[in-house]
């Protein structure tokens, strides 16, 4: 059971998603944001808060994108928990252009 | 060429589900189509966040699956063999069968069966009490949950709501007791978070490591049914200790002195021997939560369910008191804070049109009643089902199905699919989904009204309950307009709107942001009982209870608004140890055969058995389990994965074994909600789960349940 933060995110980390979090399960480190499957309890309030829709429900996880259900969940624990608002990456917004998510 | 899109709209909804949080909920919806739904972000409560129930609630509506006519069975009873009809033809069908019935074995021949499978005024708890209180069928007695903690609540404290839920943000000392809040109350887990983070300490206790204990500051491990002993053992050391805030029990209890002689044999040796918690834990945490002011107390439903489950309740219900806890916002205990709202009770359930001496039948009791081990006289002779699935969530399942494969009896089920127990229906009539119909929500969660508008026609020939009982009084031959009222008179009709907590709240105001918050003083504010002021007889806490004077009862709102026929079995007016029924030390001869205590919670993806058979949800929680403690996997040489039977004297179900430390030796757990008839059995946990009563209220005993297991052959 969880969520899971997906490729969109590396290099944006907009960190909107942190801010609705019930359980503090988001971790991060320089590039991106990462889930903690353990702590996510499928609230499902981050998904529409982030600006490249890079979250999904585990169950929703595009078939090119599975990797990333095990690398949130090896990757998140050891990485400080994030739980206010940071700034985005300063490429954030190219990016979100370039996703087409403008 | 370009066509003109239906720009998206949001209408605004509210969550049906018996669940306390209740939020609001955001319909989306597109060329008369939901598309999606979403937490309201601008709700305190809800704050933007649905669950892992309701997350896609359009998966529900339009499951392939879904019943959305009315049908006939055209098979054997059970075999989910039906046959489209007109809905004439289904209340023509049902009307000259209950004309029949009642003129051969008068209208207690009928039996209603429903609880909380919505929680709405319009459609919930008591949409079809007016109906079967004036045909004079056998009133349903519905103590699924929370009967034994409001009888015991009530018996202490009256019918008070206590706390604000959100002024937990305030406390210095949280008490988790028998509440996995992130599975089933997650929305006020922030409130607690916020006090956590201002240096709170939050105490869980409960035999599971739930979600909760995995952020709490410390998890107490207990043994099933034995949490009264904890509590008693609490009251003892803060009276030994001269933790008492004596000028708070002075003023605002009655009985402090009678209960000093009463807990004395209490001590925390004493407990640890009953619960398994380690003499100096209690100890500790007696002096935590006295000295911690504010401190609170937030009990979950299931606390109630092992033989002495009211006492535990009548014991926490105290000790708020005890040790002052109510002087300030985020002090008390919060049970069910839905005494704040002034809800039109004797308006909603028509008490007053059942004939006088008409017969009662608990739940508990379905089995029996249908296979003539009650000897009832009439005996039940038609079933009438909506809001409930009593073959998943209600003990005596095995005797339950024998029941209702009975050719002879002649079953309804109103439904959203087709459950186990609508499979044996003769007539299935297809109900709408909330984001179908109309409904004004109030909440045992929090202090919020919430409005829930329609946003789209009812798929296929669906119908609201309020539209389902409309209809029923019509082919009944009901002529009262009373059973012809349009939604927004029902809802107008519903709630005493002079009352000052509901002073500037109208249906017209509820109509532009979807919820309202009682007019209560806000959560930082709200101390109600800071100077007493309790609604008991004595207008104090009554740690010895007037009304436990008067015996056992079950509160009329959860029986049809009934008062007749009531327990009345004695019940102690200081709160008493009762042991369980079933635990190796209270019961070991049975404990022999039987040595695992088994709880059966509700799982964190589905609503009891509501959502156990949509896709999302069942691949989240995987199939049957059962947690088992590596130690006793071992000495049964039982390994992860393996299939296992789970059984006891009362019945047996297949589960798959999952070996985990987050559940205590001596335990298993098994989540309840999974369909039979997808599972690999014929059975599920409420199998195994006993029909006794509890102490008070005639709650369940679903967790004093002894079982064993075994690999599966």
């Amino acid at each position: 059971m969880t969520h899971v933060v997906t490729s969109n995110c590396t290099g944006c980390r907009f960190t909107e998603c942190v801010t609705v979090c019930p359980v503090e399960c988001f971790h991060g480190d320089a590039e991106r944001l990462y889930i903690d499957p353990g702590l996510c309890i499928d609230c499902g309030a981050c998904i529409p808060l982030c600006p490249v829709k890079a979250i999904y429900d585990l169950v929703d996880v595009p078939a090119a994108q599975r990797e990333w259900i095990a690398i949130n969940a090896e990757r998140a624990a050891p990485l400080p928990v994030m739980r206010a608002k940071q700034a985005a990456l300063p490429d954030a917004e190219a990016q979100r252009v370039a996703l087409g998510f403008a | 060429m370009a066509t003109i899109q239906e720009t998206e709209t949001t209408v605004l909804g509210a969550c049906p589900h018996d669940c306390p949080d209740t939020c609001s909920m955001l319909v989306k919806v597109k060329d008369g189509r939901v598309t999606g739904v979403q937490g309201n972000p601008d709700h305190p409560f809800t704050h933007g966040r649905l669950c892992a129930k309701t997350n896609h609630y359009e998966e529900r509506v339009y499951h392939p699956e879904r019943l959305l006519y009315p049908m006939r069975r055209s098979g054997p009873k059970g075999s989910g063999q039906f046959t489209r009809i007109g809905w004439q033809e289904a209340l023509d069908t049902i009307a000259a069968r209950w004309k029949s019935i009642i003129a051969e074995s008068g209208a207690q021949a009928i039996l209603p069966y429903s609880y909380l499978g919505h929680e709405g005024l319009l459609n919930g708890l008591t949409v079809g009490d007016p109906f079967f209180n004036k045909l004079g069928a056998t009133v349903s007695e519905r103590t699924f949950c929370d009967s034994g903690a409001c009888t015991a609540y009530i018996m202490t404290v009256g019918p008070t709501p206590g706390m604000d839920p959100e002024s937990l943000a305030h406390s210095k000392f949280i008490l988790l007791w028998a509440c996995n809040m992130l599975s089933t109350n997650a929305h006020l887990w922030p409130f607690v978070a916020e006090a956590q983070r201002n240096g709170a300490k939050v105490v869980v206790i409960d035999p599971f490591r739930t979600r909760s204990a995995q952020l709490a500051d410390q998890h107490i491990r207990i043994r099933p049914g034995t949490d009264t002993a904890l509590a008693l053992a609490l009251m003892h050391v803060i009276i030994r200790d001269g933790l008492v805030d004596r000028s708070y029990v002075a003023d605002y209890t009655v009985g402090f002195d009678e209960l000093v002689e009463h807990v004395k044999p209490n001590t925390p040796a004493w407990a640890e021997a009953h619960t398994g918690v380690p003499a100096a834990v209690i100890e500790t945490l007696a002096k935590e939560y006295a000295q911690s002011q504010p401190s609170a107390i937030r009990i979950g439903v299931g606390i109630e369910r092992s033989a002495g489950g009211g006492q535990l309740v009548r014991a926490l219900s105290c000790l708020p008191a005890l040790v002052g806890a109510w002087r300030k916002p985020g002090g008390g205990i919060l049970q069910l804070p839905l005494w704040a709202f002034p809800m039109n009770w004797p308006g909603l359930q028509r008490a007053d049109l059942l004939p006088p001496g008409t017969r009662v039948l608990n739940q508990w009791e379905l089995g029996r009643a249908l296979t003539g081990a009650l000897e009832l006289d009439p005996p039940i002779r038609s079933l009438f089902v909506y809001n409930s699935n009593p073959l998943i969530v209600a003990p005596d399942q095995a005797r339950m199905r024998t029941g209702l494969a009975r050719e002879d009896l002649f079953t309804v089920v109103s439904e959203h699919f087709v459950t186990d127990t609508a499979r044996y229906a003769d007539i299935l009539l297809p109900a709408a989904t909330q984001v179908e119909q109309d409904d004004l929500m109030f909440s045992w969660g929090h202090l919020y009204l919430t409005l829930n508008r329609k946003a789209i026609e009812p798929e296929g020939e669906s119908v609201s309950n309020a539209e389902l009982f409309r209809r029923l009084a019509r082919v009944m031959g009901f002529d009262d307009p009373f059973f012809f009222r349009s939604d927004e008179q029902m809802m107008r009709e519903s709630m005493d709107w002079a009352n000052p907590a509901l002073a500037g709240i109208t249906l017209e105001s509820l109509a532009g942001k979807g919820y309202a918050r009682l007019n209560l003083p806000p959560a930082d504010q709200f101390a109600p009982h800071a100077n007493g002021g309790f609604p008991t007889p004595s207008g104090k806490v009554e740690l010895k209870s007037s009304i436990a004077a008067g015996g056992n009862f079950v509160l009329p709102v959860f029986r049809q608004g009934s008062n007749e026929f009531q327990d009345g079995s004695p019940a102690a007016l200081l709160p008493t140890w009762i042991p369980p029924r079933e635990a190796p030390k209270s019961n070991p001869a049975l404990a022999q055969r039987f040595p695992l205590s088994m709880l059966s919670p509700k799982s964190h993806s589905f609503l009891n058995s509501e959502y156990a058979n949509l896709a999302r949800q069942v691949e989240r929680e995987g199939p049957q389990h059962v947690l088992v403690n590596p130690a006793d996997a071992a000495s049964r040489r039982i390994t992860e994965g393996m299939p296992v039977m789970v059984e006891n004297a009362r019945g047996a179900f297949r589960a798959v074994a999952r070996i985990t430390e987050d559940i205590m030796p001596g335990v298993v757990l098994a989540p309840l909600g999974y369909w039979a008839y997808r599972s690999a059995g014929e059975a599920t946990p409420a199998a195994l789960n006993p029909t006794a009563y509890a102490d008070l209220g005639r709650a369940p005993t679903f967790s004093d349940n002894l079982v064993e297991l075994r690999a599966a052959p």
